[in-house]
């Protein structure tokens, strides 16, 4: 988490173009909110159901730890619309962004209760420790 | 009903396992909140998913209980759901992201 899910209309990306998205999407959301990049998933379908692109081209539905100021929010949403266009060469107008927000206490990943916002060093020592009790 | 939404890389979970995790799935939504589950998959193709911008073998795993959840059950709860889903995917548990929410 968080998770950003790209949903276009058949054909509009290229694999290039979504390595780049996928790359913009991580730098963004790291520079905006200090989370590290190893939690950043980026996932892309074309006409998925489950995003409905309405009357635009390419949508994103990022979900991210709750905490962030609603001024980050629109910061993060803003600049993957721009890297949307840049990348997905639309239209400004035929890519829109929106960001929701789940409580980190709700998500479980490798193997630990993700870390409230700004939490994320007590975090990664607590999954050291594991890593080092496993032997892995 | 217990909604569930499965993103999962394409290959990494065979789709003649799909029956049996679905079954794990069903019997976990039964025993931890008695109720049956509606399993949604979202099949990530090839090139198609990314973590901190490199090619990701991660899967999400989402469901929405029936009622509010203490933080000590939901915990419980999530890493049950982790254990089930890593026994019967073969992937690791830095390789699935789980969430279960409240009812909205």
């Amino acid at each position: 988490m968080p998770l950003y899910i790209c949903n276009s209309s058949r054909g509009t990306l290229d694999a290039v173009a979504k390595e780049r998205i996928a790359n913009a999407i991580t730098d963004i959301h790291c520079s905006v909110t200090g989370a590290p990049a190893s939690f950043v998933h980026a996932v892309f379908f074309e006409e998925a159901p489950h995003i409905p692109l309405g009357d635009k081209t390419l949508a994103v539905r990022g979900t991210i730890r709750k905490g962030r100021s609603d001024a980050q929010k629109q910061k993060i949403a803003d600049a993957i619309r721009s890297a949307l266009v840049e990348h997905g060469d639309v239209a400004t107008g035929q890519a829109d962004a929106h960001i929701q927000e789940t409580p980190a206490s709700w998500v479980l990943e490798g193997g630990e209760i993700m870390p409230e916002p700004g939490e994320e060093a007590e975090w990664f020592a607590a999954q050291e420790a594991r890593r080092k009790a496993q032997g892995v | 009903m217990i909604n569930c939404t499965c993103v999962v890389q394409e290959g990494q979970s065979p789709d003649q396992n799909r029956g049996h995790i679905e079954d794990v799935l069903n019997s976990f939504a039964s025993d931890s909140f008695r109720e049956t589950t509606r399993i949604a998959w979202l099949q990530v193709a090839p090139g198609n998913g990314f973590t901190a911008g490199k090619p990701s073998t991660s899967s999400v795993v989402s469901m929405t209980a029936n009622e509010p959840l203490s933080p000590e059950r939901r915990e419980t709860l999530l890493r049950k759901l982790v254990s089930l889903w890593t026994e019967s995917t073969g992937s690791t548990v830095d390789e699935i992201v789980a969430v279960i929410a409240d009812p909205n």
